[in-house]
């Protein structure tokens, strides 16, 4: 199993993460300074790294605007197997940007159907990579400023997670 | 006597394949709407025709990044048929999403090169930017461009745009200095009375203001606003005719191309 998390460089824009902070703004929270948004994909089946970083500097990221991680993991099959997938997106191997306070995690419920997962498999195989393997995808959010665990939390439900179809998990050093 | 053909190629999300096959229809040639499945089951079909047009819409969903996943479908299963055709000199427009798609599968700014070299990034405003906006075209700026789509506008016209990542941004300064000196900027977002446009009338931020850009040869054009939407007079907001006809600015883009293929 191979992640795959993009980042937009620096000098460019993180739009969805500038919406994100003028969300959290809106709502009365004013310790966050800086919000990015990173996409990680997770790619289990049987892929070599050159294939994962085909897919990661062909398909998953720009080459002008933005860089990428890849990183091999391992995973027991029990884990594999379980009800809940929350252990496939806890990336603590990829280490998060250099000032970030807090990071919330969010990605869709098992038997829910991803379409962009779904455009990438097909985009996959039209790079010639034709293999059995699934693609989940994580939306990920580095937040930069102090807040408390309960705020964290009422960020995370009342702005970006809908509960019904998507489970999220968040990490912070907290104020 | 050979008739001359346009192929508009279709995929999953395009959504102006139909106005945009009118405005052809309407400059006087025939038009056939082929799905991307179609052309990849046969290659050489490609050159059965004498235009080429990929057309906006949301192709895929505008997954992973706008146009991204069928500029990987074009770059890996038609690549080098493209190309080719871009080559042969052949007129070739992409529009909105279309241009997205020939910025990143290189075909723009150059088909020769065929590697990507600028892309496009989300509006600076975070927003989905649906409306009319004045554009300075290339003919007027340098009087040098070779487009063959651009003959014949004024100096300032308008059209419609509909983008969220719209944001045209060069690798380097290079690129954009090569762009420049090749006069291969075609439009640029700009005011009623030309001058440097701030938002709204900067619509997305584009470096250099950057609307719509060709290749040096002046075949293979790639705009941000929709031409398709702006062919008859009466489209426009304001109901007048701007251009003596009945129709816009858009009908002038499309004969142009025609009238070149016809020669």
């Amino acid at each position: 199993m191979f992640k795959i998390e993009v980042f937009t460089k620096e000098k460019f824009k993180n739009s969805k993460g500038e919406l994100v902070l003028s969300d959290i703004l809106s709502i009365g929270v004013r310790t966050i300074l800086k919000v990015r948004y990173s996409p990680l994909y997770v790619i289990d089946g049987n892929v070599n790294y050159s294939e994962v970083r085909t897919l990661a500097s062909e398909l998953l990221s720009d080459k002008i605007t933005e860089t990428y991680v890849c990183k091999k993991c391992i995973v027991e099959d029990t884990v594999k197997n379980s009800k809940r997938d929350v252990v496939f997106f806890d990336d603590g191997e990829i280490p998060p940007p250099v000032g970030v306070c807090s990071t919330i995690k969010i990605w869709y419920k098992k038997n829910v159907t991803d379409p962009v997962s779904e455009s990438i498999l097909k985009a996959i195989k039209d790079l010639g990579i034709v293999k059995e393997f699934k693609v989940k995808r994580v939306g990920k959010y580095y937040l930069y400023g102090k807040i408390s665990r309960i705020t964290l939390h009422n960020i995370t439900a009342k702005l970006l997670v809908n509960t019904l179809i998507q489970e999220y998990m968040v990490n912070g050093i907290y104020s | 006597m050979k008739k001359n053909k346009v192929l508009i190629l279709r995929t999953a999300g395009t959504n102006c394949d139909y106005e945009t096959q009118s405005a052809f229809e309407l400059c006087g040639i025939a038009v056939e709407r082929v799905h991307i499945s179609v052309l990849i089951e046969n290659k050489s079909k490609i050159f059965e025709y004498d235009i080429l047009v990929f057309p906006g819409g949301f192709s895929y969903g505008d997954d992973v990044a706008s146009g991204k996943v069928l500029s990987n479908e074009i770059k890996n299963k038609l690549g080098s048929e493209v190309r080719k055709f871009a080559l042969s000199g052949k007129p070739i427009i992409g529009i909105c999403n279309g241009f997205q798609v020939l910025v990143k599968i290189g075909l723009l700014p150059d088909p020769e090169l065929f590697t990507q070299v600028s892309t496009f990034s989300h509006n600076d405003y975070n927003k989905f930017e649906c409306r009319w906006v004045y554009l300075k075209t290339g003919n007027k700026i340098n009087n040098e461009s070779n487009c063959i789509w651009t003959n014949k506008l004024p100096t300032i016209v308008s059209l419609p745009i509909a983008h969220g990542e719209g944001k045209f941004i060069p690798k380097n300064k290079s690129i954009l200095n090569s762009l420049n000196k090749n006069n291969q900027i075609v439009f640029r977002y700009s005011s009623k009375d030309g001058n440097i446009p701030r938002y709204p009338l900067d619509p997305n931020g584009s470096v250099d203001n950057i609307a719509g850009i060709c290749n040096k040869k002046g075949n293979v054009f790639g705009l941000m606003p929709h031409p398709e939407r702006y062919i008859f007079h009466m489209q426009h907001p304001s109901r007048k005719n701007f251009t003596g006809k009945n129709h816009g600015w858009g009908k002038i883009i499309f004969q142009n191309a025609v009238d070149f293929v016809n020669r």
